[in-house]
């Protein structure tokens, strides 16, 4: 993993800690609480979430709608600052990075795959994929041979240029999940993967994801409410009210616990 | 590269709006082309009118004739100028110099019958003016002989309205009176030989011209009130000035060296006005152009929220997103100016070739023919100026691309 692409200490993060006896943790959230404003109304989005995810991990956090699935994203991914508590990648405090830090951060360490694919309209296929490569500034072969291998790694080899608009939703996912591995991030953070989905081609993209989680042994954080993937997912953390109410393995979920 | 292909298939998002901006910006360069183009013919050609109506690049006079007219067109003090042959063979053998042609200027009092009226006399060098390339615009009869008048055959041009006022035509008889260098009054037959106009009605009720060689018979005197200098090329004159200058340091009596421009503070006046014309044209051009192509740029940014917020997202830096927004407005205004460009190319073609005529101006006597002189440095400025436009209008639209925060913009609907 990593080849070449995004050296930690190129983000001024330290190395990963290690767990004695056990896998690196990758994000420890402790205590995060989240509030907003809607006018007169303040939201408890996170009411103290801990939570502690460790490398390869293919982790779906669960809930209901409005219960702080996204929110929690945001903090995890560094795309907003919690009111409260701290998030540490791998034994760095997301908290205290600098705007530099924190773009190359979000550039070689995190990939992002939304709800709504969010992929850029004027770009073709191949570069939406190939775009985070060329902003880290990697050479014109390397960007070539890399999208080339994420967009057959989901098997869109033969739609690469076509635009999104000419492109099904399943499709447009696939393509937000190749931009999302292209770079070879530590963790994939995915925002309701499947919910503009069919029932069928949601089971594909969880195959997808499923797939790349056990053959590249990136770590997938899922947020959804789709029994599918909570179904299948070794573990599942829930969310109800911005509370981490169970979290453990599918059915042998422990109440409140956090691991 | 990569942001500018972005950026310009941005624009081509809502084609509708783009088209808008774009021709915006192409009147606006248009506009700019044409207003420039206008100015430099006024300029131009009231430059060349006044140096070739006989005010020449330079004049060398008397610094004691300057002090009692000043650095004005008209000296009216009598001529005192000597030594200006020897003077004159230097000068011309100067490199950009026409010739020097030798001028006396007096105030008299010209009659016919029982008609008078007071009269400015310039006396000058018909052959000289020639190689000059001054021109005499005849309203009727002709010009002044090359060769000095004999006693008893001198001839007289004059202004149109003076001619109306005197009731005098081609052929008719005319005395002119003034005071001649010893202080007596003198008097000189003149035969009108044509009528003419300088442009100016106030000029034209009261000039006469003659040759150099019935004034200096009326006055009394070899003396000349003036040399004035033709060169090749207008742009020479600051070059040719100041050699000339160099020249004439310490010499006895002292003579100075007047451009063209000091005489005609008129030109300045008329300069300063036009430029202030422009200036408030390109004013308006700018905060029209600026105005609604911000307008437009902020649209755009409003739309794209959320994909700014995704390319926030996956690591495209603040700087990043300012250059794709920037280079959106860039492409606005390189490709409204080139339009404008092409249009205002062949807008200039088209006006010059169908002479259209302007009204006269304020005091002039006749209409212009309306042509508009654009060179091909404008075309570029046009496009320079609407990108400095459009950079300008691009910095709110900029600053609030950068300023959105990434999981607010990620939620925008």
């Amino acid at each position: 993993m990593q080849a070449g692409m995004g050296d930690f200490e190129a983000t001024g993060l330290p190395g990963p800690p290690r767990v004695p006896g056990g896998a690196a943790p990758l994000f420890e959230a402790s205590g995060l609480r989240k509030t907003y404003r809607l006018g007169a109304v303040t939201i408890e989005a996170l009411r103290g979430v801990d939570l502690v995810v460790t490398r390869g991990e293919f982790v779906v956090v669960a809930g209901p709608s409005g219960c702080g699935k996204t929110t929690l994203f945001n903090l995890l991914g560094a795309l907003d600052g919690p009111d409260s508590g701290s998030v540490r990648f791998e034994g760095s405090d997301l908290g205290r990075l600098t705007s530099t830090e924190k773009t190359l951060f979000l550039r070689r360490k995190v990939g992002f795959v939304f709800q709504s694919f969010n992929l850029v309209p004027v770009l073709t296929a191949y570069e939406n994929v190939e775009y985070p490569l060329w902003i880290d500034g990697l050479g014109r072969d390397k960007r070539k041979r890399r999208t080339e291998e994420a967009l057959a790694s989901v098997g869109l080899a033969g739609r690469m240029h076509q635009r999104p608009d000419q492109l099904s939703g399943g499709e447009r996912q696939r393509v937000a999940l190749a931009r999302g591995l292209v770079h070879d991030p530590r963790v994939i953070l995915a925002d309701e993967p499947t919910a503009n989905l069919d029932s069928k081609t949601g089971a594909e993209i969880v195959d997808l994801l499923a797939r790349t989680n056990s053959e590249r042994g990136t770590t997938f954080l899922i947020a959804t409410h789709d029994p599918a993937i909570i179904e299948r997912s070794p573990r599942t953390v829930r969310l109800l009210d911005g509370r981490v109410v169970a979290d453990g393995c599918a059915g042998l979920s422990r109440p409140g616990g956090a691991r | 590269m990569k942001f500018a292909v972005i950026a310009l298939r941005n624009l081509a998002r809502n084609r509708r709006r783009s088209l808008l901006s774009l021709l915006i910006v192409a009147a606006g360069t248009i506009g700019t082309l044409l207003t420039t183009g206008f100015i430099r013919f006024s300029f131009e050609g009231l430059r060349e009118a006044i140096i070739h109506g006989g005010i020449g690049h330079i004049e060398v006079v008397p610094r004691s004739g300057l002090a009692e007219s000043g650095p004005s067109a008209e000296r009216s003090g009598l001529p005192g100028m000597t030594g200006w042959q020897e003077l004159r063979s230097e000068i011309e053998a100067m490199p950009h110099v026409l010739a020097a042609g030798a001028v006396v200027q007096f105030t008299g009092m010209i009659s016919k019958g029982e008609r008078s009226a007071a009269v400015f006399a310039v006396a000058d060098e018909p052959e000289r003016e020639r190689r000059m390339r001054f021109e005499v615009k005849l309203r009727g009869g002709t010009g002044l002989p090359d060769a000095p008048p004999s006693e008893g055959e001198d001839a007289v041009l004059l202004g149109t309205a003076l001619a109306r006022g005197l009731g005098a035509g081609t052929g008719d008889v005319l005395t002119l009176l003034s005071i001649t260098t010893d202080g007596t009054l003198n008097a000189l037959d003149l035969r009108v030989a044509g009528l003419i106009t300088t442009g100016l009605q106030d000029v034209d009720s009261r000039i006469v011209r003659m040759h150099l060689a019935s004034a200096q018979r009326l006055l009394g005197t070899p003396n000349i009130t003036s040399l004035v200098v033709g060169l090749d090329d207008t742009a020479r004159t600051a070059e040719v000035q100041a050699e000339l200058e160099r020249r004439l340091r310490g010499r006895q009596p002292s003579l100075a060296v007047v451009d063209w421009k000091t005489r005609v503070p008129f030109y300045g006046q008329v300069e300063s006005l036009y430029l202030g014309i422009f200036w408030f044209l390109g004013s308006v051009i700018f905060v029209l152009v600026c105005l609604s192509t911000s307008n437009t740029l902020m649209m755009s940014v409003m739309e794209r929220v959320r994909e700014i917020g995704t390319l926030l997202a996956i690591g495209t830096s603040r700087a990043q997103v300012a250059a794709i927004v920037l280079l959106e407005a860039l492409w606005i205004g390189l490709l409204g100016a080139l339009a404008g460009d092409l249009l205002g190319i062949a807008l200039v073609a088209a006006i010059n070739a169908l002479g259209i005529q302007m009204p006269p101006p304020p005091g002039a006597t006749g209409g212009i023919e309306l042509r508009l002189a654009t060179q091909p440095g404008d075309f570029a400025a046009g496009i320079a100026l609407m990108l400095v436009i459009l950079g300008i209008a691009a910095a709110v639209p900029v600053s609030i691309s950068v300023r959105l925060r990434i999981a607010d913009a990620l939620r925008h609907v």
